[in-house]
Parts: C-alpha cells; structure tokens; sequence
C-alpha cells in the first residue's frame, strides 16, 4: 500500500505547507495501517477482513486560532485537491472562531524515523499455523498481523515518522464447562515453536480449571493480582488518574496523593518508559516526551502527564503529554517475590489471573469497581484448591497500591496493547503481579 | 464510476456473492470550557467494504481507495481469504442469509453540517458555559456541539441496493463543583443523541439545564453521604438507558450467546433454551428492538448487510421471546432474531449489535412511584457503570439522588451507587412509569468486537420502581 510509505506523506506535506500564508502554521498527523482481522471462536474461522487504511489529522492554525479537520489519505493526486478545499472550508470557519489562549504553536522537534519491518509468513501460512496448534481446543480470539504507521510532520520542518510490523493472536481456551484462561502471542518476530508453547502453556492451565468452582462469600481477602491484572488496572489509572488537566477541572483520582495528603506503599513505583519500545515517543503535536519519567516513586507523587496545552492554562512545565494526559508506555517496579513463592506467601486466599471492566466507583477516593475474569483460584495454605465463581470487588487504589500491598514480583510482563478502534493501536504496559493482604469483594 | 457500474465489474471474479457497501461520513464537533473555545474539529471519512461470499465464508475487503485496481485487488484478496478460510469455517452460510431489499432512509433532521454556523454554535455554547457560572465553586463549565452525517450506498449481486442517510446530533454540557468537602459532577446530554438536527435544540431550555445542572452540582458538594442498606430503588431514564444497555441489549446479542465474543466482551448468562421460557423480568417488562422510533438515535430501514429493519418485542410481560442477532447468527440457533447486522464504519465487518432497545411506557405515574415507598431512594443521570463477561452482576453509580421516605421525596445524598444480578433485578421491577415520564435517549459509544468496533445505539424508558436494592454510597 504506496500510502504507507514516507516518501507520500512528505511530498504530500509540502504541496500543503506551500499553501500556507504568512499568518498560517500547519501540523499533520499521519495513521495508516494494512492489517489481516482473523476472528476465531472454537478454533474455527468466523470472519475475515484484509484493511487498507489512511488518514490525515490536520490542526491548522490562523494567528491567535486553531481548527482541526481530516481526511482519507490515497497517495494520489485527488488528496491535495482534497487538501485545498478543506483548507479554504477553514480559512471561513477560523474567521468565525474566537481566539484561543493555550494555542499550541508547531515547532520544530526534529527529525526521526523508526521502522521496524521484520519479514514475516504469509498470512494464510500464520493462521493455518494457529489453528493447527489450536487442534480441537475450544479457542475464541483474534489474530491479526500487518503494518502500522504513526507520523507527524508540521510547517517548521519537523517530521516524525514511526512504521511497524507485527502480528498478535490475542486468545482464550475454554473447557466444557466454560471456564476459560486467556493468553496473548504478540512480536514482530513470528516463531513457529513459541506459538506452539503458548498455545500449550495456556492448555496446562486450562486443565487446573477443571475442578469444580467455588463460590467464594462476599468480604476481604488476601489475594494475589497477576501481572495481566496489574496491567488492567494501569488501563483504568489512565483514564483521568495521572492527569494533570483531570486533576486541575476537579475529574482526578488521585487528588489527595497529588495534594501530599497520602501516600502509597514504599514498594509501589510507577513512571512512563519509552524503551518499552512498544510506544513513539512523539505526541499529536511532534513534541518528544522524556525516555523515562516518575509518576509515583516509593509511593510518593512526582509527576502527573501534562500536556503543552494544559501547561499554557496553568501556568506549568509541560512534559509533553498527549493531549489526553493518558499513560503511553507505563511501567510498574518489580520487588522480591519469587514466582516459586507466590502460593506459599498468598496462604489462603485469591489468585486472580485477569480483572474486567474497570470503573471508578468513586473517584474522590480513588475506588474503582470490576469483576474477575479467567484463570482465578481459590488457594488454601498454599495450594490452589478449586477455580471460583466470577466475583465483584470495589477496592480503592490507596489500598491496592498502599496499605494492603505486602510484596511485588521480582518478575513483570509485558502486554501489547491489542486495541483496535478505529484503527491498530501501539504501545502497551508492563506491571509485576502484586501480593495484597486485603481486597474488597461485594457480590 | 457509480458503485453498482463497480460492482459489475467485478463479475469476472465469479464469486459466490460480492456486497459493496460504501460509507460516507462527516463529523463536526466544538467545545467551550470555562467561556473559552477550545476548538473545532471537522472530520471526513470516506471508504469501501468488499464482501465476498466463497463456499459458504464470507470474508472481507476495505480499502479508503477508490481506484479500480485497488478495489479489484482488495475484492481479490477477500475472496482469496474466503476460500483459504472455508477449509476452517466456523458455520457456513448461503445466500438465504443475504436477503434482496431495495429502499432508501433518511434521517428526520433538518439543520445538520451544512446548516452549521461557527459563530452561533460559538456563541450557544459561550452562553451555556456561562450560564454555569453561577458560584466561584463551579471550577469547570462545559458544552458541546457534535454532528455527524453519515451517507451508507450498499449494493449486492442479489439485487439488494439501499441508500441510507443517518445524520445525528447532539448537545451537552457539564459542571463540576469543587470545595473543601470534595468533587461534584453533574451533567446533561451525553446520552441524549438523536435523528433529529439542530432545529430540536431550544436555546432557552438548554440554558435552564445549565443553570440546573451547575445549581444541583453545588447543592451536592454539602450532600450527606449515600446511605449503605437494601431499599426501594427509583431509576430516571437517564440512568435506565444504561442499565437496559448492559442488562439486557448485550446479555441478548446472538453472537455473544454464540461464544464468538468470549475473548473481547465476553458471552451472557442467557442460553439458546431459554428464548420463550425464562422469565427475565417481572410481568411489567416490555422490551422491544424498534428501529422506526422517527428521530431515535439508532433507527434505520436496514442493517449493513441489507435485512429490513421491523420493529419486534425482545421480552414481552416479562418472558425472553428473541435475541439481538443477524440471520447468520438466526441461522446457527435456529433461533428469532432482528435486523441488527451493523458496523461502525466502512473499515469494519458488520457482527450482531444492538439499535434502539427500548422499555416500553406503562402505567404509573411519578407520583404514585413515589408515594408507594416507605423507605427508598430516586437517582439520575449515570456516572458509572461495570458489569461480568456474563452480563450478570453488575454495579452502577449515578450522579444525583434523593432519598424517599414514607412516600415523599426528601434529602438530597451524594455518590449514590447500587448494585445488583440481572434475573433477579429486572424481576425486582415494581412499577413502570407512564407516558409522562417516557424519554428517549441514544448512547455514541457502545464497544464490542474482535477487531474493535463503536457503534450507536437507542434506547427510550420510563421512569422504573424496583424493590429491596442493595443501594451504597462512596467514601473509603
């Protein structure tokens, strides 16, 4: 697909930038993506979609004012006609348009270019590999494989350019009685012996399930939260937890660390770091955020993300968030468990393999709601005794994070995000499992 | 060149079955926060979906391209990946799944995009962020425009050729008040989507509710805290649309029943037995999939694989009759299902979805509602919501709330949450409000799908009684 190559984007870029008057700046944000969609369910094919895709954010800005718009990208000569009728819809509307103090001006940040192009199978070759290693286990997922592109480009001669190559087969096994455990096989690198392990791995586990499963009662209880668990609950502390414009328009949950009024657990460190490699360090605007920064060290506040926009509202240092402030790499500090140990430290209690549908339930103070989900057992001194039935729980991240937190694994694993709105998402998180010694269930 | 000329020019590929379905979209959307603009954004997007039929698989094809080669070489690809995929089909299917309809929609709306005027949307949404402003504790004032036009053209080889014009508006706002005592929210909007174009939006009532919300986001910062304890729970529509959408739109989605959904948004308590016999909800429940509401976010004359949309009773007098499911789905349950074949866009394949699921009005008045109880609380507007991969138990938390006590409202209370299992809750359902209390809302963002999709849905309720409802508040 000729629109997922730079050499477009950049001829295309400056045709546009030539446009602009003396008063005008311009900054393009470039997504493409040729992806294969494989939906699966009993290791069976159910639907599949080649996608070629291509678009072009632009934030165009007119002296004191800014307006944003986009359109499909084709790598032909109909996008820059395209490109001027859009342009001139602008030039009326931004007319119209009062002027905006936390304008974010383009500037130059530089130029990058990253690709990452592995060779790997065909297509077909992959998927006949899954589902052949599959063989009559019951597997529901999806697997998908191909090329995503991120650029920015802007009027002052910066232009980021960030291309990949991967695949990842995002899957869970199920028994006869429905009870599942959910796996993921994700690089750039397909190995043909790896995905028969993985497929295998999650087989073993599988078969711990097919005990009968225990109702736990409602209360507290020690419990063990996963790596897979942890990561969940990264996702849900993006949404408005590390946000300094969340905090500052009274949305934040974690006001009272932010305000010093509490602290976490020593044990607990939280910061966004790039050399995950998962995530461009770039954000809408061009601007490169920092290799690695604390969040919360030692349980103690640091930082919150803090985009240029919010930074020109208050008064502060941006550190080059993206305009949503949300965590793009974030990366949990292991401890001292030892993976051997962890059943013997939990005692009695919860393992809990993965967490679902996350919400605050009150985020004056930090509480989120949820449910398990998967591989979750009930373990008694030590050995897991019976999967358990599905359980709510409403916990508040000052205790997860702080009071209740006993040990953290001396291990983390990494999780690709496999998101796919709209378009294939990059980045991802990496978090150690975590030993509480309370954990509220509700139902 | 005309879709059907492109469509006839890919004959030669002898496939089994080709759909096109181009898809034509133009958003537009401002904000105002604190009185200042904080930008426009217009959007376009504009794409083709292939999809092929090759021994009974259906696989697809999309491309933003409308070059001839590449819509050839993408249809190639799809029936390539058709056959390749046949040899592992999950349930094969025939043309009986691919009904021929001809017809065209148009949404009711009269002033959409191009009646769009940037310094009066400007100056509507300056005045509503003003209107908030009524203490220096209401630290965050915001309003929203956001309208979308979407043009969907799908044609078939079986004849089917349908035009389709969805245009959606809406209009929100919301304050958030601020003091030593904590954070308080309140809203309007966010899921009062509809047909209808901005001719629906009065000026004078959308500053009123300004004035409302910012008053009532105040009043809540000196609230006592939502009592802990089992009571009679009163739900507003603008909390019902929710607790409809998670409770019963998904638990009902075929596919989910299916297992095709497990590993993303997972499956339902509800089994393939159960339609006819289950008893979901107490003799008062009446759902319905009714895609001819006029103005109803989520209506339409046919779903994207060209199946004609009917109205039909999902649950009625409280029994489970059908589920939310395309023919494909219909076809592997032997089982009723609606014409709810969707996909967000061009770039997706359409899976089972719901369109406007609605509570149908009853008998009550608010009045009565609320003089029956002795001992109960009456909440609004959703803030939060979470539910298990079998859509059974679930949790929510509501913006505002007012307790009652024998038989009249009384003290306002903050953080109010409930929760509960789905069965035994919708069968917990007392008293369903009449006429008077019916509202009719839509939802932008309702997610599902391996790969992802967002797509929009309806729902319209009355005001509903529930009895002995496990009711919190927030708080360590």
């Amino acid at each position: 697909m000729k629109a997922l190559q730079s050499s477009y984007l950049e001829i295309f870029a400056k045709k546009v930038f030539n446009e602009l008057k003396s008063d005008e700046a311009l900054t393009l944000n470039f997504n493409g993506e040729e992806t294969l969609f494989s939906r699966l369910s009993k290791a069976k094919v159910r639907q599949v979609t080649n996608l070629h895709q291509a678009f072009i954010d632009f934030a165009f800005i007119k002296g004191n004012k800014v307006i944003n718009f986009n359109m499909p990208f084709r790598a032909d000569e109909g996008d820059f006609s395209l490109a001027l009728k859009k342009l001139a819809q602008a030039r009326e509307w931004i007319a119209a348009l009062p002027e905006d103090p936390y304008l974010v001006r383009p500037k130059y940040y530089g130029v990058t270019k990253e690709e990452n192009l592995n060779s790997l199978p065909k297509n077909e070759e992959m998927m006949g590999q899954v589902l052949d290693f599959a063989g009559n286990v019951d597997l529901a997922g999806v697997f998908s494989s191909g090329d995503v592109v991120r650029a920015t480009i802007n009027s002052e001669g910066q232009f980021h350019w960030f291309k990949t190559r991967n695949f990842y087969l995002d899957y869970s096994l199920y028994n006869e009685k429905q009870k599942a455990v959910k796996s993921l096989y994700a690089g750039s690198e397909w190995n043909s012996d790896d995905l028969r392990r993985n497929i295998k791995d999650a087989e073993y586990k599988l078969g711990l399930m097919n005990r009968d499963s225990k109702k736990v009662a409602r209360g507290d209880y020690r419990v063990y939260l996963a790596p897979s668990a942890v990561n969940e609950l990264m996702g849900t502390l993006s949404w408005g937890g590390v946000s300094m414009a969340a905090h500052q328009q009274g949305s934040g949950s974690l006001k009272d660390l932010w305000q010093k009024k509490k602290v976490m657990s020593p044990k607990f460190t939280l910061k966004e770091d790039y050399s995950l490699g998962l995530s461009p360090r770039f954000n809408e605007a061009g601007e490169l955020a920092h290799p690695e920064m604390m969040l919360i060290e030692k349980g103690e506040f640091r930082n919150f993300l803090i985009s240029t926009r919010t930074a020109n509202e208050y008064k502060l240092e941006s550190n080059n968030a993206s305009d949503w402030e949300s965590m793009r790499s974030p990366v949990i500090s292991t401890g001292d468990l030892s993976r051997d140990d962890i059943y013997k430290e939990l005692g009695t209690g919860l393992y809990v393999s993965d967490l679902h549908y996350l919400n605050w339930s009150d985020r004056e103070t930090a509480r989120i709601t949820g449910m398990t989900r998967y591989a979750c057992f009930w373990v008694e001194n030590g050995e897991i005794v019976s999967p358990i039935e599905d359980l709510r729980f409403d916990e508040s991240y000052y205790n997860i994070f702080g009071d209740a937190l006993e040990r953290v694994t001396n291990f983390a694993e990494v999780s690709p995000s496999t998101g796919s709105y709209f378009q294939r998402d990059v980045g991802g998180s990496k978090a150690p499992g975590v030993l509480l010694s309370q954990f509220k269930f509700t139902l | 060149m005309k879709l059907k000329e492109i469509l006839n020019s890919l004959s030669d590929l002898k496939a089994d079955y080709i759909s096109l379905r181009e898809v034509h979209s133009k958003g537009l959307g401002m904000s105002v926060r604190n009185e200042v603009f904080e930008g426009l954004n217009s959007s376009e997007d504009h794409g083709l979906m292939i999809e092929v039929m090759m021994n009974g698989q259906f696989a697809y094809g999309a491309t933003n391209s409308f070059e001839l080669s590449d819509i050839r070489e993408c249809a190639l690809k799809a029936k390539n990946a058709a056959i390749e995929a046949s040899r592992f089909s999950l349930a094969k299917f025939s043309l009986d799944e691919r009904p021929v309809t001809v017809g065209e929609y148009k949404s009711p709306g009269k002033v959409g995009i191009d009646g769009f005027n940037p310094k009066e949307a400007t100056e509507l949404l300056m005045g509503l962020s003003n209107a908030m402003k009524l203490h220096e504790h209401v630290i965050s004032r915001s309003a929203y425009m956001q309208m979308t036009e979407m043009q969907t053209h799908f044609v078939a080889t079986n004849g089917s050729d349908i035009k389709q014009n969805i245009n959606r508006t809406a209009i929100g706002m919301s304050a958030v008040a601020s003091s030593e005592k904590g954070n308080q929210r309140r809203s309007y909007g966010d899921d009062q989507s509809t047909q209808f174009g901005l001719e629906k939006f009065n000026k004078e009532k959308l500053t009123a509710t300004a004035i409302r919300i910012a008053s009532e986001a105040l009043e809540l910062l000196n609230a006592e805290e939502c009592p802990t304890e089992t009571m009679d729970l009163l739900l507003a529509p603008d909390q019902l649309y929710l607790q409809i959408h998670e409770s019963i739109g998904h638990p009902l989605e075929l596919d989910r029943i299916l297992g095709d959904e497990r590993n993303y948004a997972g499956w339902s308590f509800v089994k393939p037995s159960d339609f006819g016999t289950l008893k979901y909800g107490s003799p008062l429940m009446n759902i319905t999939f009714d895609p001819t509401l006029e103005g109803q976010y989520a209506s339409y004359f046919a779903d994207d694989i060209g199946n004609k949309a009917t109205k039909e009773y999902l649950i009625k007098d409280g029994v489970l009759l059908r589920g939310l499911g395309s023919l494909e789905s219909q076809k592997r349950l032997n089982l009723p299902g609606v014409a709810s074949q969707r996909a967000t866009s061009w770039n997706r394949a359409p899976i089972d979805r719901m369109a406007n699921v609605n509570l149908e009005p009853g008998t009550s008045s608010l009045e009565d509602m609320i003089k029956s109880v002795k001992r109960g609380i009456f909440m609004q507007t959703n803030r939060s919501w979470s539910i298990d991969d079998y859509r059974n138990k679930f949790q929510f938390g509501c913006e505002y709330a007012r307790l009652i006590e024998d038989g009249k409202l009384t003290k306002l209370v903050k953080n109010p949450n409930y929760r509960g299992i789905t069965a035994p809750f919708w069968n917990q359902l007392k008293m369903v409000g009449d006429k008077s209390t019916f509202e009719v809302g839509g939802l932008a963002n309702c997610g599902k799908g391996e790969p992802n999709q967002v797509i929009f849905v309806g729902h319209a309720s009355p005001v509903c009684l529930f009895s002995n409802i496990e009711v919190f508040g927030g708080g360590k």
